[in-house]
């Protein structure tokens, strides 16, 4: 730093913050505990005239850092933010004011204590500067031409962006160009309405700003977002090309596996067909070799018979394809079998629509198949075994298997175990084949992250969790591997609520039949918002600023290699596969594949990664910060670590709907479970704290982690810490993790005091006073 | 009734479904049946069926025609219209079950040990007709006397205390049956929609 | 509303015997809030709940012709009936006349055949229940009551057909829900007595199989008479009829078969209104028709 470091503090005391706390103690304790350049107090800082206090102070170089101590840092972000000066906010208002008894002894410490650490951390940050510009093109690859993979091509071009479109086939337009009728996809919902996708391919082909490539793959990428070097194979011969931001919209094959469907007859018995077949006759009028078709049974196979990859896009289908049937036939006899119907949101109309026309749903098992065809079923309704007899064909909805691999590639060399279901919140971590940990080694298989290392068993010969078959989509040349990531069921891992195109690898986004089966129309829209989202990240990129979620965000890790190990964890357990190794074996940050979670920073064993706005020291010395009351007073003090995503949002509702939350808690906001190392666990218990509580995301495969794997990797590195405590002679119960939502206001203040109560049990933490 | 009530061979043959469509008051809308049992769950004497509305009707649907009129559920409709107002999909259950018992009666699936509604039906209908109003001593009695001399006697000395009491208030006549004056024409209207009604 | 309405009256069978009680107590109390009733000419039997079987749905559906197209003949637009079973048939009926062209062209056939006119389905058929709600009021029932019925507890037994299927809906007048009725409690109310809560509001009585086979439904009306002791009602009310007769007259064959010892009067909430009105408790209200003799409520009435 070139400037001496000047802090102005600001009391405010509106919203009813000084009704709650004594303000004159608190600027008595800023002002004999700490050297500030100026301490000031206003009734509402956030009001034009309190801002420019602050702005003059700033201007007068009375400080070049802000502590604002106000409300939550998560509102008025607008308000204080002032050129030239890190901005740091003490959380009096939701966290304090709104939650605690009013001019109460603990009040006032709990306020000075906010108050300290915001200081603490005033003194170790500075505001970000970015990195440097990556960006070396802002066009847009498009993988697969289907129906997912044209709409976001023609939405993005339509957007201004350069788009180039790979199609793995010669013919565009997917499985969607060969259905004859679509499920309506605007009010009422009725009735069918005609396949648009010639006129799709029509306008991509038309479009100026759109390159389609047919009969190609993509061969390898490399680099970040803004500068992906991508190279097509087009039937053997090369060509590479530069680009922002990749969608992936590779759609779906049918099984590789269709035995199982061979129990409804399904290649065995004449007469019994596919969906996918069942469209051809469609087409023709509901005609098969000459032959009218009148008595149909549509199955759908039953989700507790574990078919693979069958969803409710099945049911939809099948009542799409009865309704066709009956606008043929209205004389025809359909029977929809399923066990659960799914036709959820507007496909309700359509189920009734088909109600309506005579279609029969029976909710029936099939049994077995015979020559006719003919069809044994249990009835469920009826409550009997019911033969289903002089059918003219049996249509079986078969599932989609997800393109989330070619398959036509050779399984690639490493990362496959990216490959593997991936649902278990704690997920060893392995460097060298080893457990990262204090080794552990019951922990240590089935291993989560591959290594070149020798001697260690791939990591996919888990025999119940076999990888994916086939090669790379797009043969990234990441340390962690050719693979995009999938969750389970060989989707590609995508959060499907929150985050539904956002990978885990930045700057490629996934739309369509690869991340979760949907329809035509489905694809179309999701195929809109991965374009916009690519579209997006070359803009983000192009200032340095990070992507989903700390969209905006100018920090960025810095590694300080004079004392890195090159033990590469961080590079192991980095989520997006941000850093790569460099030939000495260091780290290297890919900075705009960064989304600035902090994960790499929990994981250094030397702490030597850090932020410039967010570091192991800044937080050490936050909790240093903290005063620790005489044993003598029974106060405890427990330090929770919050996650800035869900946990601190949920703590500040908690205030603003007046729960008292338990007086001895202190809060530290972090990016990111993962970005807590064990050194602030451990720095907290030596400094006297008597608990502390990890807050963070659910994990596992409904996992609402905004850094996909963060809370699961503090899951597993919390699994570790006991030794550390019993070390230090100290109950295990002292350290708890606890994963919330958003939307669980009450529930952590509950779960607060539980904790609270539970560490008052187990008495104070002996080490305190010394 | 306008087409005749056809023969299937084979279950879920449709077209016993699709005559109930087109020839029950209602069974234009047995089709939005979704199953879910609301009705037969709300049913007050649903210990009394065999299948209950929810059944009837996938079985009407499964074309399971002597099962679905041979059955008791028909016959032991209460008409409370429970099931009715309550249908989450708007289908008139009670004017099926009732339709659906009116198509039983015609076709001949009514059974004396059974289905003692249909006698009573008669009865009642026996004293609209003849008398255009109901006399329910007439219509008990009638009722009674249908399963044979020895079980309507039986019956109605069972029913005695209850008829003198009624007697006693008043609300039980002796003498001549209430009558409408205008028998003849009365007659007439429902001769021809008789008439009408077979016809389709 | 205005200070008279003029309603032609179809009693129904029940009011020359079971229920009596049920059409001299309309009689009396209707006019006294304004309700003027003629009845209909010559009218018929509406086919009550089985007629359609016994019969067939087209001339259950002509016999509603003929009561209507009489009605009609008088030149009132509202028909007015205190029967459930009449209402149902009457008004739906009226309905399916109104609306359906085919079954009112046929209506119409079998009614010519009688030498009848036409009926095109324009009148409004009313239960006498929504003429007291939509038309007279609760005020107007209150302030009449000059002999408030102070103390008696009454179990306001609504019954199923009396607000199933038309209550609720526009062409039913609208006048309460299917599930949770108001209003017999809100007369009960206005004539000075005290509604006791009744959960079993809409239970069915078992109808016309309770008539048939009583064995089948004897225990929907030992539930009935269990939840109006619970409640320490002194007498049930209900507008049904059939209801009426039914929980009257089976309360010893229900003692004979579960041991009970149940002897609940059981009065139409005319009957009520009729004491309440200080009408003549015999002439009026009809009490002497009650074969379970609701002994507080004649104390009431005015001597």
């Amino acid at each position: 730093m070139a400037d001496e470091t000047k802090i102005g503090i600001y009391l405010c005391e509106g919203c009813g913050i000084a009704e709650a706390i004594d303000m004159d103690e608190l600027e008595q304790t800023v002002s004999s505990e700490y050297q500030v350049s100026t301490c000031k107090r206003h009734a509402a800082f956030c009001s034009e005239e309190g801002v420019a206090v602050i702005e003059k102070d700033v201007k007068d170089g009375e400080a070049n850092r802000v502590v604002v101590a106000a409300c939550s840092h998560r509102v008025m972000t607008d308000r204080f933010n002032f050129d030239g000066a890190a901005t740091v906010r003490a959380n009096l208002r939701e966290q304090i004011a709104w939650t605690q008894a009013p001019q109460d002894e603990d009040t006032n410490m709990f306020a000075a204590d906010n108050v300290r650490m915001a200081l603490a951390q005033a003194r170790n940050t500075d505001n970000p500067e970015g990195h440097e510009n990556v960006v070396k093109s802002e066009k847009l690859l498009v993988v697969g031409g289907g129906v997912a993979g044209l709409t976001a091509a023609l939405e993005a071009a339509r957007a201004g962006t350069e788009v180039t479109v790979v199609e793995k086939t010669g013919q565009l337009g997917g499985w969607t160009r060969k259905w004859s009728r679509l499920i309506p996809s605007r009010p009422p919902y009725r009735g069918l309405i005609a396949n648009n996708t010639e006129e799709l391919i029509k306008a991509v082909e038309d479009n100026g700003k759109i390159k389609v490539v047919t009969n190609a793959i993509v061969a390898r990428t490399e680099g970040m977002p803004g500068d992906f070097t991508v190279t097509i194979d087009h039937g053997g011969s090369e060509e590479t090309d530069t680009f922002g931001a990749i969608v992936v919209a590779t759609g779906w094959r049918m099984p590789d596996d269709m035995t199982p469907y061979e129990k409804y007859g399904l290649g065995k018995v004449d007469g019994v067909m596919s969906g996918v077949d069942f469209e051809e006759v469609l087409a023709a009028g509901v005609e098969k070799d000459g032959k009218k078709l009148n008595t149909i049974a549509i199955v759908i196979p039953c989700e507790s018979e574990q078919m693979p990859y069958t969803s409710g896009v099945a049911d939809r289908i099948a009542i799409k394809q009865a309704i066709q049937v009956m606008d043929t036939n209205p004389d025809a006899m359909v029977y929809v079998l399923h066990d659960n119907l799914r036709a959820h949101g507007q496909a309700e109309e359509l189920y009734r629509e088909a109600q309506d026309k005579g279609v029969v749903f029976m909710k029936a098992m099939v049994k077995s198949a015979a020559a006719g065809p003919e069809l044994t079923t249990d009835d469920l309704l009826l409550g009997q075994e019911v033969r289903l007899s002089g059918l003219d064909a049996v249509v079986v909805m078969t599932g989609m298997m997800p393109n989330s691999t070619n398959p036509d590639l050779p399984k690639a060399e490493k990362g496959n175990e990216f490959l593997c279901d991936d649902v278990n919140p704690r997920v060893p971590i392995t460097v060298n084949g080893e457990d990262a940990g204090d080794g552990d080694a019951a922990r240590a298989a089935p291993s989560d992250a591959d290594d070149e290392g020798a001697g260690v068993a791939p990591a996919d010969c888990d025999p119940e969790n076999p990888p994916l078959p086939g090669g790379a989509l797009l043969n990234l040349q990441y340390r962690q591997g050719p693979h995009i990531p999938i969750l389970y069921n060989g989707f590609i891992d995508s959060h499907y609520i929150c985050f539904p195109y956002e990978t885990r690898r930045t700057g490629i986004y996934v739309c369509g039949a690869v991340r979760k089966p949907m329809t035509a129309h489905e694809a179309d829209n999701d195929a809109t918002g991965a374009a916009l989202k690519g579209i997006q990240a070359i803009n983000l990129v192009k200032e340095s600023r990070a992507t989903h979620p700390r969209t905006g965000d100018l920090s960025y890790p810095i590694f300080g290699l004079d004392i890195c190990t090159k033990c590469r964890r961080c590079t192991v357990e980095c989520p997006f596969g941000a850093i790569d190794e460099n030939e000495e074996g260091y780290p290297q940050l890919n900075p705009s594949r960064c989304r600035r979670c902090g994960t790499c920073m929990g994981a250094c064993p030397v702490r030597t990664i850090s932020f410039k706005n967010y570091s192991p020291n800044m937080v050490s010395e936050m909790i240093e910060a903290v005063e620790q009351p005489d044993p003598f007073d029974e106060k405890p003090r427990i330090m929770v670590f919050a996650c800035e995503n869900d946990a601190y949002p949920a703590l500040d509702m908690a205030g603003v709907n007046r729960r008292e939350i338990n007086k001895y808690m202190r809060f530290i906001p972090v990016r990111c479970l993962g970005s807590v190392t064990l050194v602030w666990v451990s720095n907290a218990l030596e400094k006297g704290f008597d608990g502390v509580m990890l807050m963070g995301c659910k994990s596992g495969d409904d996992y609402q982690c905004h850094f996909v794997k963060g809370s699961a990797i503090a899951q597993e590195r919390i699994g570790k810490v006991e030794e550390t405590l019993k070390n230090l002679m100290l109950e295990p119960e002292r350290v708890t993790i606890e994963e919330v939502s958003i939307a669980d206001s009450k529930r952590v203040v509950d779960l607060l005091g539980k904790f609270g109560d539970q560490i008052e049990e187990i008495g104070l933490n002996p080490f305190k006073g010394f | 009734m306008t087409a005749a009530i056809p023969a299937t061979s084979r279950t879920y043959d449709l077209s016993f479904a699709r005559w109930v469509r087109e020839n029950v008051k209602g069974g234009d809308k047995m089709n939005l049946c979704m199953q879910c049992g609301v009705c037969s769950g709300s049913c007050p004497i649903g210990s009394e069926m065999d299948n209950g509305p929810r059944k009837t009707f996938m079985m009407v649907r499964a074309g399971m025609k002597d099962e679905v009129l041979s059955s008791t559920t028909l016959w032991n409709c209460t008409s409370c219209y429970r099931c009715y107002v309550r249908c989450p999909r708007g289908i008139p259950v009670t004017s099926i079950i009732q339709g659906l018992a009116a198509v039983a009666a015609k076709e001949g699936y009514a059974d004396k040990e059974k289905v003692s509604n249909y006698y009573f039906s008669k009865a009642f209908w026996w004293s609209a007709r003849s008398f255009g109003k109901t006399d329910e001593r007439l219509v008990t009695m009638k009722y009674f006397f249908s399963f044979g001399l020895v079980e309507g006697i039986k019956r109605a000395l069972a029913n005695l205390k209850i008829a003198l009491g009624m007697v006693k208030a008043g609300r039980m006549h002796i003498g001549m049956p209430h009558s409408i004056r205008n028998k003849s024409q009365l007659k007439a209207i429902i001769a021809k929609a008789a008439e009408l009604e077979s016809k389709g | 509303m205005s200070e008279k309405m003029k309603v032609t009256y179809y009693p129904g069978c029940s009011s020359e015997a079971t229920g009596r009680h049920l059409d001299e107590s309309i009689r009396a109390v209707m006019p006294e809030v304004g309700v003027e009733m003629a009845d209909i000419e010559d009218w018929n039997c509406c086919g009550a709940s089985v007629g359609h079987i016994g019969g067939g749905p087209l001339p259950t559906l002509a016999l509603n012709g003929r009561n209507l197209a009489n009605a009609k003949k008088q030149g009132n637009e509202h028909v007015m009936t205190p029967c459930a079973a009449c209402y149902l048939n009457t008004h739906g009926s009226n309905l399916t006349i109104r609306d359906d062209e085919a079954k009112r062209e046929k209506v119409n056939e079998a009614l010519k055949a009688g030498g009848m006119e036409a009926y095109e389905g324009d009148l409004k058929v009313h239960h006498a229940m929504e003429v007291l709600v939509n038309f007279v009021g609760m005020e107007k029932i209150a302030e009449r009551a000059t002999n408030k019925l102070k103390g008696l507890k009454v179990a306001g037994w609504v019954g199923c057909q009396t607000v199933r299927p038309f209550a609720e809906t526009d062409d039913g007048g609208n006048y309460d829900t299917y599930e949770e009725p108001e209003f017999l409690d809100d007369i009960t109310r206005a004539c000075g007595a005290e509604a006791v809560p009744y959960e079993k509001k809409t239970n069915c009585c078992g109808g016309s199989v309770a008539v048939m086979k009583p064995e089948k439904t004897l225990h929907l009306m030992k539930l009935l008479l269990e939840e109006a002791e619970k409640a320490g009602a002194d007498v049930i009310s209900t507008p049904c009829p059939l209801c009426q007769t039914n929980l009257e007259m089976y309360q010893d064959a229900i003692n004979a078969k579960y041991g009970t010892n149940f002897h609940i009067p059981v009065v139409f909430p005319s009957q009520l209104m009729a004491v309440a009105f200080g009408m003549d408790p015999q002439k009026d209200a009809a009490l002497q028709r009650n074969t379970i003799r609701a002994e507080k409520l004649e104390k009431l009435a005015k001597k």
